[in-house]
């Protein structure tokens, strides 16, 4: 069973390295620098503000450990077909459920080292307590967390008691109160309390496991979600093959959908336009970058500035737009209809052609209100079309042909 | 497009004194990697004929249907409906196949009655004749006020229908039906048998897959049965009878016996 978790943990280790490739794509890392940069500076910015006479300070730290506390669930990596081939070997999962609280509870520990850590200048210009008893703190912390995931293991079992299901207590009163005892009056006393918090819960957490049956619904249920909100987050940077994305009917933009003829050429337009106004995919990531650049827009000052910045946006559009030509691919009928690929490719230059231009109009209006400059919003509006002209004419058939 | 078909009515027109086949399958050998699953396989669909494709799991149905409706390409052989395969002319090819898969495949973006509108758009039909038949069609299936809902919505029994509607709707010669009754109601199941009866007379062709062999045997004109990527017999009822004697007069009986002699 310890055999099967770490099976698990090495496949599912090397899919996250391999979506995480795809995160920390060159785009990102740049924006990323400049994001921590910005936040740190802000940070230090603040702290020349403070002294160790404000009020609410004391109040921030608790709260601050208490939300990242809460960071880092129990990775149990269990599969939908558990339920049938493991259910003989039931008695054994709890070796393999300790495993996992082991992986998961370090994964969250490191998390917390990190709060901890970033907390650290807040804490000395605010409160003058020494390393002890912020090391103490850590501590804290850490144990806390470890009774969480105890927890955690606990709500796997049937059969609970109906007050540890409550997750207002356990996760959020009972370590506020023993965070807030720990920093605002004795640090060891909360230090001891979390321990017994802790042990507790790996009493707790022992005694299931010798009397009750997993339930294995929950317990599957509660891992498919977890893996879903990592899978969610993959996938506004890449196509996540398990997320197939959301679909809302979206009646108020049935205006621009009634403009296609029924004619057998615009087939796919049809379906493409459909596709992009309707499925989340494409029209949160269409949505996210188009507002991203009128608000980069409307705080940049010089004017080449903003052509460049115009011309980059269309073009991260454009190119982020492309593996949508393939969105339909896996539908058989799409092989059937007796239509030739040149009318597909037309069809969809044809979309985001309209979506492309409709971006452009956005940010030059943007331009034209933001700087009460009709020169450049003109001359943005005309590079921003010549831009479009040329990547739907020359670069997207090339790049959709390759695949 | 709709040249093309008239043109392609007029060949039939004068093949007519030889025995018209809508769909040839000669030598066909396939799969979906280099080790062929189909090991030369012929057949054909004649005009206005019900075959049914019969075998177990895994005996090459599929994988023959995915050949003929040109997802896959032979290794070998030569795969003609009405005389035209994939190669001469891809869209007539395809123009004359409708399609209904095992498993229900819908856009999840579009509405079914946006569905229908793809499907009359995609094989360039002509809007009201093909919205009549859809109606038409749609009342048979009881889905004729479900026009706006999205396939999010439907049950499998439900989407199977859609998939029935949107083939019914194509006046396409050649019909491909792959296990068409796991899902659907016995009242489905009798209204398409019906709809394939209707269509069989306007003169298309169809083939179907199943395992539902009582039912093959009532309403099939011919059956082909696949055994481990070969045909082991084909021909009409009486005509399975008639080679193999003795073991049975039911399709069921053959079937048994040809597949337990392929076993052993």
């Amino acid at each position: 069973m310890t055999n099967l978790f770490s099976q698990r943990l090495k496949k599912h280790l090397s899919e996250m390295a391999r979506y995480l490739r795809y995160v920390f794509n060159d785009h990102f890392v740049i924006a990323l620098m400049f994001m921590v940069g910005g936040l740190g500076l802000g940070y230090s910015n603040g702290l020349k503000q403070l002294s160790v006479d404000v009020w609410w300070a004391p109040y921030t730290v608790v709260a601050v450990l208490t939300v990242i506390l809460q960071l880092g669930r129990l990775a149990t990596l269990m599969e939908d077909a558990d339920v049938v081939f493991l259910l003989p070997r039931e008695h054994s999962m709890h070796a393999y459920l300790t495993k996992s609280k082991t992986y998961s509870a370090v994964m969250a520990g490191l998390i917390q080292l990190l709060g901890w850590f970033i907390l650290i200048p807040f804490v000395r210009v605010t409160n003058p307590i020494s390393w002890p008893m912020l090391i103490g703190l850590l501590v804290i912390q850490l144990v806390l967390k470890y009774g969480l995931m105890e927890r955690e293991v606990v709500l796997r079992y049937q059969y609970q008691h109906r007050l540890i299901r409550n997750g207002l207590i356990f996760k959020v009163i009972l370590p506020v109160a023993i965070i807030a005892l720990a920093y605002l009056v004795n640090v060891w006393l909360g230090l001891l309390l979390a321990i017994i918090f802790t042990v507790g819960m790996h009493a707790i957490s022992y005694k299931r496991w010798q009397g009750v049956q997993i339930d294995w619904k929950r317990a599957i249920q509660l891992e498919n979600n977890r893996m879903l909100g990592i899978y969610r987050f993959f996938n506004l940077f890449t196509n996540v093959p398990s997320i197939t994305g959301s679909v809302k009917r979206r009646r108020y933009l049935d205006f621009v959908l009634a403009r296609i003829q029924p004619t057998c050429a615009n087939t796919y337009r049809y379906l493409f336009s459909r596709g992009i106004l309707r499925g989340s995919e494409f029209s949160n990531l269409y949505l996210r970058l188009t507002l991203l650049g009128m608000a980069l827009l409307i705080f940049i000052d010089q004017q080449w500035l903003v052509l460049a910045l115009a011309v980059l946006f269309i073009y991260l559009i454009g190119f982020q737009l492309i593996p949508f030509y393939f969105h339909f691919d896996d539908n058989v009928f799409t092989h059937l209809y007796p239509v030739t690929e040149k009318q597909k490719i037309a069809g969809f230059n044809r979309t985001t052609t309209i979506a492309l231009v409709a971006t452009a109009i956005l940010f030059s209006l943007t331009v034209l209100i933001a700087r009460l400059d009709w020169q450049t919003a003109a001359l943005s509006l005309v590079i921003e079309l010549v831009e479009i002209f040329l990547l739907v004419r020359f670069y997207m058939p090339t790049r959709l042909r390759k695949k | 497009m709709r040249g093309d078909y008239v043109i392609m009515t007029d060949n039939k027109l004068l093949r007519n004194e030889v025995t018209i086949l809508t769909l040839e399958i000669s030598h066909l050998v396939g799969g979906y990697s280099q080790i062929p699953v189909l090991k030369d396989i012929s057949f054909d669909v004649r005009d206005g004929e019900l075959v049914g494709l019969i075998g177990l799991n895994g005996a090459g149905k599929s994988t023959t249907i995915n050949h003929i409706i040109g997802l896959l390409t032979p290794q070998k052989g030569i795969i003609k409906i009405n005389g035209v395969t994939i190669k001469d002319d891809n869209q007539s090819y395809k123009q004359q196949i409708a399609y209904i898969p095992e498993m229900p495949i819908l856009y999840q973006e579009l509405t079914l009655r946006e569905h229908i509108n793809l499907t009359i758009m995609a094989y360039g039909l002509d809007e009201k004749d093909a919205w009549q038949k859809a109606d038409k069609l749609l009342k048979t299936f009881r889905l004729e006020n479900k026009l706006d809902w999205f396939p999010a919505n439907f049950s499998k029994g439900m989407k199977q229908k859609v998939m029935i509607v949107c083939a019914f709707v194509t006046d396409a010669p050649l019909m491909i039906i792959d296990e068409p009754f796991l899902g659907l109601d016995p009242l489905a199941v009798h209204d398409l048998l019906s709809l394939i009866e209707e269509r069989k007379h306007e003169g298309a062709s169809v083939l179907m897959s199943t395992h539902a062999l009582d039912t093959a045997e009532k309403y099939c004109d011919r059956f082909v049965l696949l055994h481990d990527g070969q045909v082991k017999i084909e021909g009409s009822l009486a005509e399975l009878q008639e080679a193999l004697p003795g073991v049975g007069e039911s399709l069921d009986d053959i079937y048994m016996s040809v597949t337990k002699a392929g076993q052993e």
